[in-house]
């Protein structure tokens, strides 16, 4: 008796798809290939991904052989293979970096402002410390919108003025590509570490992180680059070029993959600082990075034959980024607000556009923290529930903003009816909350 | 797209009003091996029962439908869910269990989150899993203080429980003299002389006690080495991975551990990717972040740590994007066990065919049982291969001869035999740790025994001709 395989669908379009057919042009009709509910408009792609159909049917079935297959991977991002090893998510990989770190009395770890919250927090945690050895943490703040040039000087601005600040610290454990980096341990005394979103997250934006690296070479900074939401959303990634210390990116976000997988890029170069996975496993040797991430994931394969099926990335990117502009235009007409990101600059596939609400010009003069919440929550109850669409919602530098997600499966039209869900959930607030 | 009908496969569901079919083969219909396999070694990976498969690949297709509808407004309810009956399974309340995804992460999460100091101490076991081990290395690799310092107590099978303890304790006091110099004011809050004052604390001793080990597989005195570590003002990390849903009757609130953790992935039939983790009231305020750092951390001076102090149980809600199924199908997990019988049902069968199984293979090969009393025994028999055994380490069995013969078993076992049950050096002998389930019978353990004792003969003949 051969035992069921996981559950028998009946004959449902979507479940597969013929890699000799062309697929159906992009946009609802491409809505069969994913799990989403039929009726459900998403425009949120970004947040937890949504997974094609016949990547899911693959994985509820029981995967006896399970294959890893990092050189796809590798070869997206422009690295070798044994640079890259697979976590469970983006927070995994940021904890391995920041917790191997030895921290010592004086050392400097930059975050931006703008950090997702898990990411901060890990720096929060190793500087709440209550004893010694524990960095000092710092911010650098970003107020969008912001355009390249004005990312970069805030950086280097902010990263000098900080240096300054700590100007009796000997920052001589710089990386090994900075001027100045020596062999000899004992000469190394303290060290600055800046975490530098690839994308952040709210608003969604993409930041000139190579420009970054580049001045925290030049400046003996490790640079940590956060990429998240890079990987199926980024052109051209190439890690061999841009020499980042270490890099991340979620591959359940952008790329298709089974939620629970994320890459961790470290170049040869740093590997033995990577002493230990978190968690502390089985093959701990004191530092063997490739051995001690053996973390399968068995859906690379299948999500990039996907893609390459839908035509590629180059394809997925003409559809998306085209549609990320011209959506953000009309969902900004149907608000009568306007887009975060003027130039295009930031923009690859989420747009930013403003919500109609009361701007404040002084922090706290209109929104209190437990307005905020009180907001946040009340947009995520309406969207999903009455109107049946979601785009993610926050508060920053003032004022209101929607973050949507261009996915293969949206159209212009989904912005529309985003628009008409936000205009009435925007009435909402204010007659709620500033009557 | 149109929400997918699913029929359920063979085996995937179960009448709940009908009674099950005995313990036994019949049972092997509702669990996924292929049709010639015989499991002997449920303990290793546990054994996904196919409704429970059914169940995680129908919550799947729901995620997926509305991944936001999901996260946002339908998970923590159904989270809180699994954690209640799991913290009620182990008489603990809900709020002193999270859920992670597996033993070693609980493990991290507990010794990462000490702050250790120059002079503190980390006792181990020789029987302490490898993961549990490494991480206590890894905090004493560090390549500058501060670092805890590390002891190993050797275990070497067969003992009885009283010898254990009393090897236990000999080590804790073995510690203390050794460093007598040092104050090990640091004690945990359920011993004597525990002090609020943050200043007075100097040193502490962290033990971590094995529930059941894995190699071999035995049943530890634990509650006791706990009561004995209380009384040495030691704190305690026991390591309960195989016990929920073997051991039966595990009360936290009486034997009060300072951390436990289980995984619900082995004995108890769940989805691999779950476990829980164990953390009194009065220990929470030591657990400062999960691991990895979440949303909800509380970093001391804010409103969010004046209201609820280190959030133990909110910082585990979420961390990061994952699969939860896992976290998730609990519920189904012990509804299926009901129907089984329940846990005396389910573990009355497992104990009595770990004996008779054990001691019928140790007749086919012609060797022993590691565990004569019983008192070592409940689910998993340890039983000598039919291999000679050297008087000094390394005589016979060179470290990498040993890993070479553990290999060449593994292999053939799984390839040509289709069999397997884990197997391992110990005390100079190899042995096997069988699992008795409620899909196995007797002769499972003699066809393993036929597939033993072939295969020993092929490493006397190989392996070890030139000795």
């Amino acid at each position: 008796m051969t035992q069921g395989l996981g559950p028998e669908l009946e004959h449902t379009p979507g479940r597969s798809y013929d890699p000799t057919q062309k697929p159906p042009p992009f946009g609802r009709q491409l809505k069969q290939y994913f799990a989403l509910d039929k009726e459900y408009v998403n425009l949120n792609h970004g947040s937890y991904g949504s997974l094609p159909l016949p990547l899911l049917q693959e994985s509820s079935k029981l995967a006896f052989e399970i294959e890893r297959n990092p050189t796809i991977v590798a070869k997206l991002i422009g690295s070798d293979v044994d640079e890259v090893v697979f976590v469970p998510n983006a927070s995994h990989a940021a904890n391995k970096v920041l917790r191997n770190f030895e921290w010592r009395d004086g050392d400097l770890v930059i975050g931006p402002s703008t950090t997702y919250g898990q990411a901060f927090n890990v720096l929060k945690y190793l500087s709440d410390r209550s004893e010694q050895p524990k960095p000092t943490l710092v911010s650098i703040q970003y107020n969008f919108p912001l355009t390249d040039a004005e990312i970069i000087e805030t950086f280097r601005t902010q990263l000098r003025q900080y240096k300054r600040e700590h100007a009796g610290t000997q920052f001589t454990d710089v990386p090994s590509l900075s001027p100045g980096f020596t062999a000899d341990v004992s000469a190394r005394k303290n060290k600055i570490v800046a975490v530098i979103d690839g994308f952040t997250a709210n608003p969604g934006a993409l930041m000139p992180w190579r420009e970054l690296v580049r001045i925290c070479h030049e400046e003996g900074v490790w640079a940590l680059i956060d990429a998240a939401h890079s990987i199926g959303q980024e052109p051209n990634i190439n890690l061999r070029e841009a020499q980042p210390d270490f890099w991340l990116s979620s591959c359940h976000k952008w790329f298709f993959a089974k939620r629970g997988c994320a890459v961790l890029y470290v170049p040869e170069r740093n590997q033995h600082l990577m002493k230990s996975s978190i968690p502390t496993s089985h093959e701990y040797t004191g530092t063997n990075f490739a051995k001690q991430h053996e973390l399968p994931s068995h859906t690379h394969e299948s999500a990039l034959a996907l893609r390459e099926w839908l035509g590629g990335e180059q394809t997925i990117y003409d559809y998306c980024h085209t549609l990320a502009l011209e959506g953000a235009q009309r969902l900004a007409q149907v608000l009568s607000t306007k887009v975060m990101d003027e130039n295009g600059e930031l923009t690859v596939y989420m747009p930013n556009v403003q919500l109609p609400l009361p701007i404040e010009k002084q922090p706290g003069q209109v929104y209190s923290p437990e307005l905020i919440a009180e907001i946040n929550a009340l947009f995520t109850r309406q969207l999903l529930l009455e109107w049946n669409t979601y785009t993610t919602h926050y508060f920053h530098n003032g004022a209101w903003w929607c973050r949507c997600s261009a996915q293969v499966y949206n159209e212009l039209s989904d912005f529309e009816y985003l628009g008409k869900a936000l205009v009435a959930t925007c009435e909402n607030v204010v007659e709620k909350l500033f009557s | 797209m149109p929400t997918p009908k699913h029929t359920p496969g063979p085996g995937e569901t179960y009448d709940p009003t009908q009674p099950p079919p005995p313990f036994g083969h019949a049972l092997k219909q509702y669990f996924a091996f292929k049709n010639d396999y015989i499991n002997l070694n449920h303990g290793s990976y546990g054994s996904l029962p196919l409704p429970v498969v059914w169940a995680s690949s129908q919550l799947a297709y729901e995620i997926e439908s509305c991944p936001d509808i999901f996260h946002r407004l339908q998970y923590f309810e159904k989270l809180n869910k699994s954690r209640e009956l799991l913290a009620k399974f182990v008489h603990a309340d809900t709020d002193e269990v999270v859920l992670v995804g597996n033993a070693t992460a609980a493990l991290n999460t507990v010794l990462r989150n000490f702050e250790w100091r120059e002079g503190d101490v980390i006792v181990l076991a020789s029987t302490t899993y490898a993961s549990a081990a490494n991480t206590t290395r890894y905090l004493a690799d560090r390549s500058e203080q501060p670092r805890p310092t590390i002891y190993t107590i050797e275990y070497e099978f067969p003992l009885t429980h009283a010898q254990v303890v009393d090897l236990f304790r000999s080590k804790l006091r073995e510690v203390k003299q050794l460093h007598s110099n040092i104050q090990f004011t640091d004690v945990p809050p359920a011993s004597t002389g525990f002090v609020d004052d943050v200043t007075m604390k100097k040193n502490k001793i962290l033990a971590i006690v094995d529930a059941i080990t894995a190699n071999p597989g035995v049943l530890m005195p634990w509650q006791e080495m706990v009561r004995v570590a209380r009384e040495e003002g030691v704190w305690t990390l026991v390591d309960g991975a195989h016990s929920i849903g073997q051991e039966p009757n595990i009360n936290l609130s009486q034997a009060r551990p300072d951390f436990y953790l289980s995984n619900a992935h082995k004995w108890l039939m769940g989805k691999r990717g779950c476990a829980l983790l164990y953390v009194p009231q009065r220990n929470q305020y030591m657990i400062k972040s999960s691991v990895p750092t979440a949303d909800e951390y509380c970093s001391p001076g804010t409103k969010a740590y004046e209201k609820r102090g280190t959030g133990f149980v909110t910082q585990h809600e979420y961390l990061g994007g994952s699969d939860v199924t896992p976290f998730l199908v609990i519920p189904e997990v012990f509804a299926f066990r009901q129907w089984l019988g329940g846990e005396e049902a389910i573990n009355g069968y497992c104990s009595k065919l770990a004996v008779e199984g054990g001691k019928r293979l140790a007749e086919v090969m012609k060797t022993q049982v590691l565990d004569e009393s019983g008192e070592l025994t409940l689910n998993m028999p340890n039983v000598q291969l039919p291999l000679p055994v050297e008087k000094t380490p390394g005589e016979l069995y060179p470290p990498e001869l040993r890993t070479k013969i553990n290999l060449f078993l593994q292999s053939k076992l799984l390839y040509d035999w289709k069999t397997y049950a884990a197997h391992y050096y110990h005390n100079g002998g190899f042995w096997c740790r069988c699992s008795a389930q409620v899909f196995n019978e007797v002769s499972d353990f003699e066809y393993l025994g036929r597939a033993f004792n072939a295969l020993c003969q092929e490493v006397e003949a190989t392996f070890l001709k030139s000795k």
